[in-house]
């Protein structure tokens, strides 16, 4: 009686597609399978339906894909940033050894909640004014206390100009050229007086010539200063506002419509 | 002008190389694009640190996905525990939603692949997690750590996945 030709297993025949026989084994499998048509078939039909899938997938997910220029410069800028600071010191970790812990926790969160709100307020505001990217723009805070807040004269603390470099970094993150540069001023998302950080995460680049432009967002910041200060609005709520929606936080704190 | 250091531009060559790959890896978690995006930047910054600190070079690609993996398991975790709007979507499945897709997209994807990534879908999430990681080029041992299973479990894994794409074919 003719003995029945073994063939070779669909697990065999999947490890041997991927190269993850050992060196004994895959060749015996290449010799079974120059010797065996049906087992040749199977194999084609693996290797098709993984091309197939690779090709489906790629096609669906690489259409969503924003062009890398703009991430490859911003990752350039906080590149730079955190090659200044001191190794094993990120930028975005917190002075204070002692609070740090702490700190970079309530900041996690806060940063998380900026990034669940923004998503769904990048869907609802575009048509009313500009907005600050998620993406480059989440906005970042330094710890800072109410009391320190609310030290200081408002006038005393915004005076603190942007570096040049800086603008240029906040520039390129956006994908503006320097013949539009003189359209936008770069501005802090929550402004350092409520413990906005000079961070490349806190700043985005806001044009002059809109309704909804600098000097706008300059009166809900005085505004939400003072009511810091007077102790009607918590500081975390005042970052939170500003950062994940600062046209609505204007219409919330001042009124629908822009004074300027 | 300050001197870039050759880490950084190390960081940024393995960022041209690694961004889509990553990004498409963590939108099988359901994460909004922006959010992959913005963890994709976490993830090369962290690489920096890595390399600064003279920590091993040894399998970069590994690493990479490694930190993006659990990157995108603490986001996804973080916006449930934040948002009651966040609702579990790996991005395949919004393909067969989209309200609109254009002429190109639609000759791209045939109606053979969308039965392939409906078959995806539907597998549980740890096969899908093994099938993207492979797509994205890594050896069993490299998901193996990735997703801290035995390399067993990944074989088997991606057998079953496979068997049912192949059987998605000949129905």
């Amino acid at each position: 009686m003719q003995r029945e030709p073994v063939h070779l297993s669909e697990k065999e025949l999947i490890l041997a597609a991927d190269g993850e026989l050992s060196v004994r084994r895959r060749a015996k499998v290449n010799a079974h399978l120059e010797a065996c048509w049906s087992c040749r078939e199977r194999m084609r039909v693996i290797e098709t339906t993984i091309a197939e899938f690779v090709r489906a997938r790629n096609a669906e997910l690489n259409r969503q894909l924003p062009p890398a220029a703009g991430p490859r410069a911003l990752l350039r800028a906080r590149l730079s940033e955190a090659a200044a600071a001191t190794p094993g010191s990120s930028f975005w970790q917190f002075p204070f050894p002692a609070a740090r812990v702490g700190q970079l926790a309530a900041g996690v969160a806060f940063v998380g909640i900026v990034l669940v709100v923004l998503t769904v307020f990048q869907s609802t505001v575009s048509a009313e004014g500009p907005k600050p990217r998620l993406g480059i723009t989440p906005g970042e805070t330094r710890p800072i206390t109410v009391e320190e807040v609310c030290f200081y004269q408002r006038a005393e603390v915004v005076s603190r100009d942007i570096p040049n470099d800086m603008r240029q970094k906040v520039f390129a993150a956006y994908g503006i050229k320097p013949a539009q540069a003189d359209q936008f001023e770069v501005d802090y998302l929550i402004t350092p007086d409520l413990g906005g950080t000079e961070s490349i995460r806190n700043l985005w680049p806001q044009p002059y010539s809109v309704r909804w432009n600098a000097h706008v967002k300059d009166k809900l910041e005085q505004r939400l200063h003072e009511l810091v200060c007077g102790h009607q609005l918590d500081l975390q709520t005042a970052q939170r506002d500003i950062a994940v929606d600062w046209i609505g936080a204007y219409k919330k704190y001042l009124g629908e419509n822009p004074s300027h | 002008m300050p001197i870039r250091s050759p880490i950084e531009d190390e960081v940024v060559a393995l960022f041209e190389e690694f961004r889509a790959p990553v990004i498409r890896y963590m939108l099988a978690f359901g994460l909004p694009i922006a959010d992959a995006e913005e963890l994709a930047q976490e993830v090369f910054l962290s690489l920096f640190e890595h390399l600064r600190r003279g920590k091993s070079r040894a399998n970069l690609q590994g690493w990479i996905f490694r930190v993006a993996h659990n990157s995108a398991l603490k986001c996804r975790l973080q916006l449930r525990r934040h948002s009651d709007r966040f609702v579990y979507e790996p991005v395949l499945s919004m393909a067969a939603a989209d309200p609109a897709p254009g002429p190109e997209e639609t000759l791209a994807i045939s109606q053979w692949q969308q039965r392939l990534l409906s078959v995806v879908r539907a597998l549980p999430e740890q096969d899908q997690f093994c099938l993207a990681l492979r797509a994205e080029g890594l050896r069993y041992r490299e998901i193996s750590e990735v997703l801290d299973i035995s390399l067993g479990s990944v074989a088997a894994s991606l057998e079953k996945s496979l068997s049912r794409l192949m059987r998605a074919e000949q129905t």
